[in-house]
């Protein structure tokens, strides 16, 4: 307890709980009580407890300046009353360690202002681990944001000029995965694709560097991607980088980077931008012939480049194309023999670094196609990508045996079976002719 | 090996052993299983193969069985061969199944009896040139769609011996000459044993082994005569 010389005296206890539910709860004790420190302590001598109460509440102007709270009526009063020498202590009204905002007063000001008079500044939030992040809100970018004109408790539920609650945070990752939840009350949609990702399920199970929304969107400075195919790309740098770098040198990925080729496909095309499924499982394998038909089968795309739309069909009519379909067909109804994946367009092709057949000579192709046929064929032999035609529909040319065996059923087939049926009618004929 | 049984007022004259009836059983049975689990693969596009597909547990399953039906197919073929080989060869077995110049002759002359020029048709022996050619078609493309078969089974094996190409031709051929054989079997010989007014419901002496004495006059002549000629004594009791 401090001692006045008249004989009144203060207290010195201060009660945490109070402090740590206040406003000022982040601050550290020297922020308001400058003079002090763990090592000093000086002994200041006041004349009674009033003047000790104007020497400590004039503490409060250092960040809660004159002319920034003298706007409110009643404080424009107290400024005059302290004009004429009558003394003004804060704390009065607002208590010392307990600090409150006087409730009621805030009518007159905009929810925004009223948050910017503390988040405007330089403030840290502290969290469990001892890191800290500064609660200052970037106030241009919200203005350029699609969010200008959401008011910040549309976002912050819960907190309002009436109510702030207390909440510590162990990590600063923490915080993030807490404030990501804020976006699915308006993006319910985004949110509930997002459930079913991988990025999701990585998350459930304690990887917390799996992104979620404000990782690939931002927070206050929250982006729209849709429009920036090029940023898009950035954003899953952040993370997958060594595919990126397999990808900027696919055919796919140097036509985006060098002439900003609209055509080509980004990372979200084939793997989707909210309900990412993981690429290794046969839900998402089997899908591929699908993904890439959505350009290869576009004869509006494929005719810019000179690319045969046949690509996917020729695919779909061979034996790997006819049993996958009627895998998913059986996943569909039944069941999936998940140890026998059929091999798709990217098994052949390879998936991020994708290239070009054209220029490459036929024989390195052969050789390369002979390592991927391994994958599943392990004795294949050098003649046995022969086996597969190249997308290619045969022709006299391309494959001549194929063509000939072809025609000759075309030709015969339908010669045999008239051929029967003129012999079956003729013979029924000839039979009631002759009774 | 030629007997005769009367029932009732028909006499009926023994067409094919019993070994005969059993294997053209099992060819059915074969066939059918063939036809199923190879025509929806062929298919694969219509709703009603992909049914079947799922109701017989799937395509690798429906592969299996085509395979394991395949293997059954091709025993049948080689013991049907091999028999009739040691049978012409060894027991003096007539080689009733070969196609001669007298069935290019027949197949002309009723051209001519069903253009109403002539009164007959043509007087056949055991086979007539209609089932030599459903025999043969069935029999050379049985053997093609087993070769085939094997290298569409094992196409890395096949490609260790024969160019790549034969994959794809090899699935031509097979695909194509299955539709053909199974064309041939529905309109063809599904009318001749069964829709046509001589036999109609059914044609039943590849069932019983035997045949009416009646019909075989019509339709079997000359063997008939033959069989006449050879156990006069034996008809004649």
């Amino acid at each position: 307890m401090k001692k006045f010389p008249d004989g009144d005296f203060v207290s010195t206890y201060v009660d945490t709980n109070a402090l740590t539910m206040s406003v000022h709860r982040s601050l550290q004790c020297t922020a308001c009580h400058k003079e002090f420190s763990d090592q000093r302590h000086p002994d200041r001598a006041f004349r009674n407890k009033l003047q000790f109460r104007i020497k400590e509440s004039h503490v409060c102007r250092d960040c809660h300046a004159v002319e920034k709270i003298k706007f409110r009526t009643i404080h424009e009063a107290l400024f005059k009353k302290e004009g004429v020498g009558e003394a003004v202590v804060c704390t009065d009204c607002h208590s010392a360690h307990a600090v409150t905002p006087v409730t009621g007063g805030n009518v007159s000001t905009s929810e925004e202002k009223y948050c910017l008079r503390c988040h405007a500044s330089e403030k840290h939030m502290v969290f469990k681990s001892g890191k800290s992040v500064s609660i200052r809100v970037q106030v241009a970018e919200l203005r350029n944001s699609p969010h200008r004109n959401v008011s910040c408790s549309d976002c912050h539920f819960g907190f309002s000029a009436e109510e702030h609650p207390y909440r510590r945070f162990s990590s600063e990752r923490q915080y993030q995965l807490a404030s990501s939840e804020i976006c699915r009350r308006c993006h319910f949609d985004k949110y509930s694709k997002f459930s079913e990702s991988i990025h999701n399920a990585m998350l459930s199970i304690g990887k917390l560097e799996a992104p979620t929304c404000i990782d690939c969107h931002g927070g206050h400075a929250v982006l729209s991607l849709s429009e920036n195919r090029l940023a898009i790309v950035q954003k899953c740098k952040t993370c997958h980088n060594a595919v990126y770098d397999i990808y900027a040198r696919s055919i796919h990925g140097s036509a985006l980077f060098k002439e900003n080729n609209k055509d080509v496909p980004i990372c979200i095309d084939c793997h989707s931008s909210h309900s990412i499924k993981n690429p290794f499982l046969s839900d998402f394998h089997d899908f591929i012939p699908d993904m890439c038909s959505k350009c290869h089968s576009n004869a509006v795309i494929m005719g810019k480049y000179g690319l045969s739309t046949d690509v996917v069909k020729t695919y779909l009519s061979d034996f790997h194309g006819v049993t996958l379909g009627l895998y998913r067909k059986e996943a569909q109804k039944r069941y999936r023999p998940d140890d026998r994946p059929m091999a798709v367009c990217t098994d052949c092709h390879g998936t991020h670094e994708i290239a070009s057949v054209s220029g490459t000579d036929i024989q390195t192709l052969k050789k390369t196609l002979q390592k991927r046929c391994q994958t599943c064929h392990t004795n294949a032999t050098a003649s046995f990508p022969d086996a597969w035609l190249s997308h290619y529909k045969p022709s006299f040319t391309n494959a001549p045996g194929v063509f000939i065996v072809e025609q000759f059923y075309k030709i015969m087939m339908p010669l045999m079976v008239v051929g029967l049926l003129f012999q079956v009618f003729l013979h029924i004929w000839r039979y009631l002719v002759s009774r | 090996m030629v007997s005769r049984e009367s029932s009732g007022d028909k006499e009926y004259i023994r067409r094919f052993s019993f070994c005969r009836v059993v294997e053209h059983l099992a060819l059915i049975v074969l066939f059918v299983i063939l036809a199923v689990t190879g025509l929806s693969q062929k298919f694969h596009f219509l709703g009603v193969s992909q049914s079947l597909i799922i109701a017989m547990g799937g395509i690798d399953d429906v592969r299996f069985l085509h395979h394991v039906v395949g293997i059954l197919f091709m025993v049948l073929t080689a013991q049907h061969i091999f028999v009739n080989l040691v049978g012409i060869v060894f027991q003096q077995w007539e080689p009733s199944m070969l196609i001669t110049f007298k069935d290019a002759h027949d197949a002309l002359y009723n051209v001519r009896y069903y253009l109403g020029l002539v009164g007959q048709p043509a007087m056949c022996g055991r086979y007539n040139y209609k089932e030599k050619f459903i025999y043969w078609l069935i029999l050379l493309g049985g053997i093609q769609q087993i070769i085939t078969g094997f290298i569409l089974w094992f196409p890395v094996a096949a490609t260790k011996y024969l160019p790549g190409q034969f994959i794809p031709i090899s699935k031509a051929i097979h695909t194509n000459e299955a539709m053909l054989i199974f064309l041939i079997i529905a309109v063809w010989h599904i009318y001749d044993s069964m829709f046509s007014p001589e036999v109609f419901p059914l044609n039943t002496s590849i069932f019983t082994g035997y045949i009416e004495k009646k019909r075989m006059q019509q339709e079997h002549p000359l063997e008939l005569a033959q069989l006449i000629e050879a156990g006069e004594e034996e008809l004649s009791d």
